[in-house]
């Protein structure tokens, strides 16, 4: 009785010492997490674009985790807030980097990454760049990379397609006065003349501006046959309001940020014609596209605000997980320096919503642009070009 | 380039849409005129009248003039708020100016990042549409918002002229403007008179963000950007001149657009504080017009120097424009 009692005091010890150190075991892997950062807009006048894209990013990891994560190891993403603004960046990366100690993390808009890439060269933490389209964002050094195709890309695109596919001879170009208008406005001015065109009005305007009579009248006097605007999803509405109120009823021409169904609801028969560019398959292209908007419109009501940066977004947790098992795999430390490494070791991603993504040596990436035109009140596919 | 067509464009459309800057500018300086106070907060009562315009047509799909009644009674009552809870409880804690200053631009933000949670940051109108007919008149573009635009700006200044000139309130507004402890002394309610200023501004203010708001995109912070001008136009107006800072907002706005025409168009923006900068530094009463060509200006301005305003009169004349 007492051989029997003891041993079974023994068996319980064990048993208990067995469950304490699994179940020790157990927390340890729950709590082994792969972290990567993102630095986004939530708050100010760009957040209803950063909102969304962030919550894409939260549905891909989200999508990861349940799949299995990371070889096991779920993956966590940190939400910082930037308001698009560069202090506000600052200090989101200095924290991502610092104290959150992540070894890369996901940034957009064109001021926010200029302004952090001196924090990441210096931390040797990855930053990437998705959305932000700025020609400059290829050349900040060895830290940042964009998954999103840089601004000569579509702008290119738009502004070769105006002058060899539309037969237009003589472009017009207004642009905000900062550094989404300037940069992009100055590629179109080169491509379009470097295609046999004439740019013949090129016109800059404040970003405070509420009237664009001035401009306007100097577009009209130039008589062009094509009107390119680079504005922000706010004013390029106004401007083509004011235009047509002008009479300057040439094609418009635009970017990606003005590729959204309010534009056709706020100008109506004004928006006929206007082409804005896509740097992204769409529901027609994709099913897992369509799938996507689907869940958009089930889970918010409506479809995401700026869809193709919300894909971008959305593939943005898929990069970092591919690298972060590499690393894994090959049970190599994941510091920022060995992530950059293997990153471009990979170089190429096959991605679920915007297709195979190659990292080129020169810090940029490939991609085919979709033109997209407003007819009968809808947007249609009016060319792809590669 | 520079042809009569594209001059009277410019000059047309410029003074269409500086209606509302008017008002804005009209409202900023009869506060900063008769309450004294730098009221940045003027940003907050703009937001909330644009969201209730909003929140009345473009949400609950209501009649225009039924988002008209709302900017007016939101931007008039938020004033009210602004003055009974704000400035009245500074004054009476003999708050500094510039603690009121400070109280102001705290308020405009905090209104802005409300708004921002309630309505969301995508840039909104009052009306579903951003883009309203036009008429042609000879070669001048002539659109469906300019002529009841500038109308409204029109009429809300003539009724602004007759009350100040005719009314019993308007002319203790002068007073109290002039010296509010003097006007105290004949009996006249300070306070009562604050809130009544605060209350036109309020008015003018739902006017001016019904225009803005049916012609542009508003975002919560668009009402703080829209700040600068009308503070601009008070500065160069002359601080206390309230008919002042109303030419100077229609001067600087067809100046600002018209002067694309001579100029790099980038140059526009940094214009205005070109403007600012030399107004402070060499007329910081403001610019002013010599004495004899002055007609017209005393005639205007002779509402603010009424001599048979109770307890205002002889101090008013001498003190001037204030």
């Amino acid at each position: 009785m007492t051989q029997a009692s003891s041993f079974t005091r023994r068996m319980a010890l064990l048993a208990g010492t067995a469950a304490v150190t699994l179940a020790g075991t157990a927390a340890a892997t729950a709590q082994e997490t792969l972290r990567f950062g993102m630095a986004m807009p939530l708050s100010g006048g760009q957040a209803t674009y950063g909102q969304d894209q962030v919550k894409a990013a939260e549905w891909a990891v989200a999508e990861i985790n349940k799949a299995g994560g990371v070889n096991g190891k779920k993956l966590e993403m940190i939400v910082l807030d930037t308001r698009a603004d560069p202090q506000a960046g600052i200090q989101a990366a200095n924290r991502l980097v610092s104290v959150e100690k992540v070894p890369a993390f996901v940034s957009a808009w064109s001021a926010v990454v200029k302004a952090i890439a001196p924090v990441t060269n210096d931390s040797k933490v990855v930053q990437l760049s998705v959305g932000a389209n700025s020609a400059d964002i290829a050349k900040l050094g060895d830290y940042t990379y964009t998954t999103f195709p840089l601004a000569d890309i579509d702008i290119t695109a738009v502004a070769k397609y105006a002058a060899t596919q539309m037969g237009k001879k003589k472009a017009a170009i207004i642009y905000i006065n900062n550094e989404t208008g300037t940069v992009a406005a100055q590629i179109y001015r080169d491509v379009f003349g470097k295609a046999g065109g004439q740019v013949v009005a090129y016109e800059a305007y404040d970003p405070k501006a509420s009237d664009w009579t001035g401009p306007l009248l100097k577009i009209r006097a130039s008589q062009p046959d094509v009107i390119h605007i680079q504005g922000l999803v706010a004013d390029t509405p106004q401007v083509i309001a004011q235009m047509r109120q002008l009479g300057l009823n040439q094609p418009v021409s635009s970017y990606s940020a003005v590729y959204n169904p309010k534009l056709i609801e706020q100008l109506g028969k004004a928006a006929e014609g206007v082409i804005a560019t896509s740097l992204a398959p769409g529901v027609t292209d994709s099913p897992a596209v369509a799938a996507y908007v689907e869940r958009w419109k089930k889970e918010a009501g409506r479809e995401p605000n700026g869809l193709p940066y919300t894909q971008y977004l959305y593939d943005a947790p898929y990069i970092v997980a591919a690298v972060y098992k590499s690393l894994d795999d090959k049970k190599i430390a994941p510091t920022g320096e060995n992530f950059r490494k293997e990153m471009l070791a990979i170089k190429s991603f096959d991605l679920p919503l915007t297709g195979k993504l190659t990292i080129n040596d020169d810090h940029t990436v490939n991609k085919p642009v979709f033109l997209m035109e407003v007819k009968d009140g809808k947007w249609v596919q009016k060319a792809v070009v590669n | 380039m520079l042809t009569f067509d594209t001059i009277a464009q410019v000059l047309w459309t410029s003074f269409a849409t500086s209606s509302y800057l008017v008002l804005f500018a009209v409202a900023f300086a009869l506060v900063l005129k008769v309450n004294q106070i730098f009221n940045f907060a003027q940003a907050a009562v703009m937001t909330v009248a644009f969201y209730a315009a909003h929140a009345v047509v473009s949400m609950a799909k209501l009649p225009g003039i039924a988002g008209f009644v709302a900017a007016l009674g939101s931007a008039a009552l938020a004033a009210a708020c602004l003055e009974i809870f704000g400035f009245r409880s500074l004054r009476r804690r003999r708050a500094s100016q510039m603690f009121v200053f400070i109280f102001t631009l705290i308020v405009s933000e905090l209104v802005a990042y409300m708004a921002m949670l309630i309505f969301g940051t995508w840039p909104t109108t009052i009306f579903p549409s951003l883009f309203w007919p036009v008429s042609l008149v000879g070669t001048i573009a002539v659109s469906a918002w300019d002529l009841p635009a500038i109308g409204g700006m029109a009429g809300s200044l003539a009724l602004l002229f007759l009350f100040l000139r005719y009314s019993q309130s308007g002319r203790f507004m002068v007073a109290v403007a002039d010296n509010p402890d003097l006007a105290e002394l004949y009996g006249i309610e300070k306070n009562r008179i604050y809130l009544i200023a605060m209350v036109i501004a309020g008015l003018l203010i739902g006017v001016g963000m019904f225009l803005y708001g049916s012609r542009a995109q508003v975002q919560a912070t668009t009402s703080i950007e829209l700040m600068l001008f009308a503070i601009a136009a008070t500065i160069i107006g002359g601080i206390g001149n309230v008919w002042g800072a109303a030419i100077t907002a229609v001067v600087l706005g067809v100046v600002q657009n018209g002067s694309v025409l001579f100029i790099p168009s980038e140059w526009q923006g940094f214009l205005l504080y070109v403007f600012l900068f030399l107004a402070i530094v060499f007329f910081p009463k403001g610019v002013k017009l010599p004495e004899r060509r002055r007609g017209l200006a005393r005639k205007v301005a002779s509402v603010d120097l009424d001599p048979t305003v109770p307890g205002a009169g002889g101090k008013a004349a001498a003190a001037g424009e204030g």
